[in-house]
């Protein structure tokens, strides 16, 4: 199975820094959520995929891409089902329904569920990048910084922390029950509920001896109760990173500038619209991909100058 | 220094004290091993020089514990921390971060140190370990003693005066417990720092320890020079339940028989030097009267492999046919494949290639559950077992899974609670008994529905002698009975005692299969304490096969 947990590979984009990233995210679920047009959202998608092919995960992408396929094709269907809007009538079903009447599928609903779901893959491909390469840790200093209180940070931190634990502790139990003649998948539901109390009370428990053995070591070294501490990592902005960070925010102000000139709206219903585009619509859209994708050279110049 | 004075305590529901009326010095730079039963009082003892006692726990304390001139009472455990560092038992329960070098970071950012000297002290206890390697890993992917490493190293980076480690070796396998234990001896031999080691094999670290501390019933039954404790106290070290190592209990044997022995050896160089001249006497013969199993194959495995999904192949073309009646042990070093094996016995996993047969049924055409009836399986952790509201109930789950009769099932259950002592918890909730007790219900759930194969998952890892031994007569009594028992070990002693047939592993391959006596003999690793000593004699007549103390003396006297 590939990991789908943050691992360094030592790329130019796992050594940007992380609010760098977060706001790179940001940017992209905002336009993706502003912006209707299709071929607008397309090459939003697409402008994801330099930073995936820089940061070297493409496996790790491709497998969660796979999953938000489903979830894209479970769209679609429902958008066809139920949304009965638009006026190119592909099929029309020969009974009729209360309320609605005869159901129909329209090019229009079809289109309209592709769009949302294009929408969807390009929010998802830059959370992609975002959980590949930033350190958990990192996340977590991130917060601080944004000044939360450090106890509920390590509380998550922690939580996500003892996962793989919890897992491997699961499947060991389910081996011990099995083997104890417990047939998980015999019966009716409330029958396998029932079983499932026999590895749900171990783990359970023994998630709560866990908690005690954590405590008792985190007290033993000196973790305690509202006192100062420091940090042994803490993100630094420096002038160059803070300069990477004005040029990752203004897609976001090219976008909103471009919505209020009524650029990258799309009318799905009732009828499709033509998908052209002006020139000078043509040219500013373009502005704004190149400043989504200028992480990466971005990355690559800062880990330059890093290293020198 | 750490100084104890009539020190009394007892947790918040237990009226008797976990320890009672302590009173001891511990001096700077002692090794201390610090040994008794479960439930003792070791781990309280400790908790109280660090301070968990009483701040994190609470309950009742009488008396007063100082170190380094602090008493315990008046300071926090996050002001003791610097003072005495403490490493558990589980490995994965006392790490907090994702990152190897924030984990180490963790104890100096939660006293404020400043970066820089933070930055020094990650490096210079990852240096004192010797694992700079591990400095950017991931804390999930580590091993178990990669983990317990780090776990030191994080303590290590407050420096402490006192490391305080309670049974840091019981959930690692042979080679880590050997690299964890060498790096505590290098700690105290060259840091000088204090060491307080609790273990329940005491082998491995007797001849380091200064001084020995026997805890028994929350008080003290025995403390002084490691050698002088041993010989002055052995009747009552003994007596406690307390496993002393094969050669010290030879050379008490030897005395007590009226052969002359010249001192008291801890280890098998000194054997060879103190027993030479026991030695130098004519031997009866051996008897040979090793038990054969002859009995129908009731296991049978032809060329088995196993590969993992986007995993490593763990075995490779195993040959296997266990007969009825044997008592098997399979060792080797980690990730040999001994578990992967003894799972294709009960359909956990199933065959990538080749096959498995039990009892005449291949394992590819049945489920676990249906072979629940034949091969019983014990865990090492309890724990993982115990779901029920009652013991009662724990005890008749196979049997109800296996659709027994009730009325079978009562009178089987009965029967389980007397022959495992657990009448008197019959309505008790299991998970809150002692650790022995818990170990009682789960072997008893498993035998209950009398299977003719039982399996055993290291059972004896971390368990205490009395435990040990008292699980060891259970399944030579279910040997004798006509069943099979496949134990999995690291444990050497253990086979070499019990067991009738061994087989090792290594890398998936079976690469030694036959009786204990050819297996374990004139072996560098897997050999036990006596055969160890034993060859140095062979000169003078002694059979190098000779595997434990009974049989030494049974042809010495």
């Amino acid at each position: 199975m590939i990991s789908l947990r943050y691992k360094n590979k030592g790329t130019a984009v796992h050594r940007l820094n992380p609010f760098h990233k977060l706001l790179w995210v940001i940017t992209i679920f905002v336009l993706a959520l502003i912006l209707d047009h299709p071929i607008y959202i397309l090459l939003l998608f697409l402008a994801t995929l330099p930073a995936v092919a820089a940061a070297r995960v493409w496996r790790e992408w491709t497998s969660v891409i796979k999953l938000a396929f489903y979830l894209c094709l479970a769209i679609i269907v429902i958008n066809i089902v139920v949304s009965y809007h638009g006026s190119t009538v592909l099929w029309q079903a020969g009974f009729r329904l209360p309320v609605i009447g005869r159901p129909v599928i329209t090019l229009e609903a079809i289109v309209f569920g592709a769009g949302m779901s294009l929408r969807l893959l390009a929010i998802i491909s830059a959370f992609a990048v975002f959980t590949f390469t930033v350190h958990p840790d990192d996340i977590m200093l991130a917060i601080i910084k944004l000044k939360l209180p450090y106890k509920s940070v390590l509380v998550t931190s922690l939580s996500t922390r003892f996962v793989p634990a919890l897992i491997e502790d699961a499947q060991r139990i389910s081996d011990v029950q099995r083997s104890r003649g417990l047939e998980l998948d015999r019966g009716g539901l409330i029958q396998r509920i029932r079983s499932r109390t026999a590895i749900m009370i171990p783990l359970l428990s023994n998630s709560l001896d866990r908690t005690v053995q954590v405590a008792e070591a985190m007290e033993s070294r000196a973790f305690g109760s509202g006192q100062k501490r420091s940090f042994y990592k803490e993100i630094t902005v420096s002038r160059l990173d803070a300069l990477a960070l004005a040029v990752s925010f203004l897609p976001v102000v090219l976008g909103i500038f471009m919505r209020c000139r009524g650029y990258g709206i799309y009318q799905y219903y009732p009828a499709l619209e033509g998908l052209s585009i002006g020139g000078l619509e043509g040219a500013m859209l373009a502005l704004m991909v190149l400043l989504v994708v200028i992480i990466v050279p971005i990355a690559l110049l800062k880990r330059r100058i890093d290293l020198d | 220094m750490i100084k104890i004075d009539n020190f009394t305590f007892s947790y918040h529901d237990t009226r008797k004290p976990a320890i009672e009326d302590i009173n001891l010095e511990i001096q700077d730079g002692e090794f201390i091993l610090l040994t008794g039963p479960s439930g003792g009082g070791k781990s309280s003892l400790c908790r109280s020089i660090n301070g968990l006692i009483p701040h994190f726990y609470g309950g009742e304390v009488t008396g007063r514990v100082e170190v380094q001139g602090l008493d315990t009472l008046k300071h926090s455990t996050r002001e003791l921390a610097t003072r005495v560092g403490m490493i558990f038992q589980d490995p994965e329960n006392q790490l907090v971060t994702t990152e190897v070098e924030r984990e180490i970071a963790f104890g100096l950012e939660n006293l404020a140190f400043p970066r820089n000297i933070m930055a020094r002290r990650v490096v210079e206890s990852l240096d004192a370990l010797g694992i700079s390697d591990l400095r950017h890993r991931q804390v999930h992917e580590l091993s178990g003693g990669e983990k317990q490493k780090v776990a030191i190293a994080s303590v290590l980076a407050l420096h402490p005066e006192v490391l305080i480690l309670d049974e840091p070796t019981s959930e690692l396998d042979p080679k880590s417990t050997e690299e964890v234990l060498s790096i505590t001896e290098r700690l105290n031999d060259e840091l000088g720092i204090t060491v307080i080691l609790i273990e329940h094999r005491l082998d491995r670290v007797l001849q380091h320890a200064d001084r020995l501390i026997v805890l028994n019933d929350g008080q003290i039954i025995a403390d002084g020079k490691t050698r002088d404790v041993l010989s002055s106290s052995y009747e009552k070290i003994a007596g406690a339940g307390i496993g002393v190592p094969p050669i010290i209990r030879l050379t008490r044997e030897m005395a007590s028989t009226g052969i002359s022995v010249n001192g008291a050896p801890l280890t098998v160089k000194e054997g060879r030097i103190m027993l030479s001249e026991a030695f130098r006497k004519p031997f009866r013969k051996l008897p040979a009267h090793d038990h054969k199993a002859n009995g129908r194959p009731v296991i049978q495995v032809d060329r088995l492999w196993h590969t993992y999904p986007e995993g490593p192949t763990a075995l490779k073309g195993i040959n296997l046919r266990v007969n009825e009646g044997e008592f098997l042990a399979i060792m080797g070093r980690n990730a040999s494949g001994k578990t992967t094996l003894v799972k294709h016995f009960n359909g956990l996993l199933k065959p990538t290639k080749g096959t498995v047969t039990i009892e005449n049924i291949d394992t590819r055409k049945t489920t676990t559950a249906e072979l629940a009836r034949k091969v019983g399986f014990v865990f090492q952790n309890p724990n993982d077992h115990l779901f029920a509201d009652t013991v009662e109930e724990e005890i008749s789950f196979s049997l109800r899974n296996l659709r027994t009769d009730d009325e079978v099932i009562r009178s089987r259950v009965d029967e389980l609670l007397e022959e495992f002592g657990l009448e008197k918890y019959r309505g008790q909730y299991p998970r809150s008994l002692s650790s022995g007790e818990k170990q009682r219900v789960a072997l008893a759930s498993v035998v209950a529905a009398r299977p003719e194969i039982l399996v055993l998952d290291e059972p004896t890892r971390g368990m205490e002698y009395r435990l040990k031994s008292y699980l060891m007569d259970f399944l030579k009594e279910y040997v004798r009975q006509g069943n099979t028992v496949i134990l999995i070990t690291h444990d050497v002693e253990t086979a070499a005692e019990h067991a009738d047939r061994v087989i090792l592993l290594s890398e998936g391959e079976i690469i030694a299969d036959g009786n204990k006596r050819d297996v374990l003999s004139g072996a560098l690793l897997f050999s036990p304490q006596i055969n160890r000593l034993v060859q140095a004699f062979r000169k003078q007549g002694i059979p190098g096969d000779i595997l434990t103390v009974d049989e030494l003396m049974r042809i010495l006297s």
